[in-house]
């Protein structure tokens, strides 16, 4: 079900070209909504996080209710992100997978933070990046912070500067793994995603 | 009963890394690593206690509230760290000439 994520034009090996053709690259990702039909969609969710937040009492919405038109104007105002489509089957595995990560990600550093010598070994590493720009690229650059002793301090269009605890381990590997976990979440087959993107 | 214990010993484990984290805080070299501690150690500290306190809860509205609460901790966090990490190296980089 999910499609076969091929990455790593500029990573190397590891590519596994069996995405299914119905769904092929548009990686630049889906046209935005109409503006109407986003500041409905906004609105909506607003209203449903204030009936959340305040258990739904009907004198609430004196406030809430304008809020929720002024948070939905403000979609308006802001320009239209590119959207991604989202593959459910990826977003499960991905998100047991994220859980896994940041308990390993933690023990490791509380297990560093505990030791009688710390074992550091710090630097920096650069990463290039084959995944398209915005919310993928965004949520790499959140889970490799996330990952055992990896760090994002800086990301520079598709060049990631990766902070390292323990220079010694195996960035490229973890990385590119995370890479094809991120791109089978947002259903991009992507090879040579990193051509598509404004800035290269 | 048993849900009280299950939820006390995710509150007991968040506790410990939200310790730990400290302890990397205070002891690791510099501003990059400690932002490691932080980032990792308090982010999973914050999401067991949640998850603690979310078994614990009364009503739906509550849990919901909680997970808010995660959510928007979780991402304010990873978004400061890498905030900070920024402007760490850039000043090494402007002060190192």
């Amino acid at each position: 079900m999910p499609p076969g994520t091929a990455l790593g034009t500029a990573l190397g090996p590891g590519v596994d070209p069996g995405q299914s053709p119905a769904r092929l690259p548009d990686l630049s990702g889906l046209r935005p909504r109409h503006p109407a039909r986003r500041a409905l969609i906004g609105a909506l969710a607003l209203a449903g996080l204030w009936a959340a937040l305040t258990g739904g009492a009907a004198e609430s919405w004196v406030m809430g209710a304008p809020a929720v038109l002024l948070g939905a104007a403000l979609i308006l105002l802001h320009p239209a992100a590119p959207r991604w489509r989202l593959s459910l089957f990826g977003a499960l595995r991905f998100a047991a997978w994220f859980a896994l990560q940041s308990v390993r990600g933690a023990t490791d550093v509380a297990r560093r933070a505990l030791a009688r010598r710390l074992p550091l070994a710090p630097g920096c590493r650069m990463f290039r990046t084959a995944l398209p720009e915005g919310a993928p690229r965004l949520l790499f650059a959140n889970a490799i912070t996330l990952l055992p002793g990896t760090l994002t301090a800086e990301i520079e269009g598709d060049r990631l500067v990766i902070h390292m605890l323990d220079t010694g381990a195996d960035l490229d590997g973890d990385l590119a793994a995370l890479e094809r976990r991120v791109a089978a979440l947002f259903a991009l087959p992507v090879p040579g995603a990193a051509a598509t993107g404004a800035a290269t | 009963m048993l849900l009280d214990l299950l939820a006390l010993a995710l509150i007991a484990v968040g506790a410990f890394f939200f310790v730990a984290g400290t302890i990397g805080l205070l002891r690791f070299p510099d501003t990059l690593c400690r932002l490691h501690a932080l980032t990792k150690a308090d982010g999973l500290g914050l999401g067991l206690t949640c998850l603690g306190v979310a078994l614990l809860a009364g009503t739906a509205g509550e849990v919901v509230r909680i997970v808010l609460i995660w959510f928007f901790v979780a991402t304010s966090s990873a978004v400061c760290g890498h905030l900070i990490a920024r402007h760490v190296r850039r000043a090494a980089n402007a002060g190192g000439r």
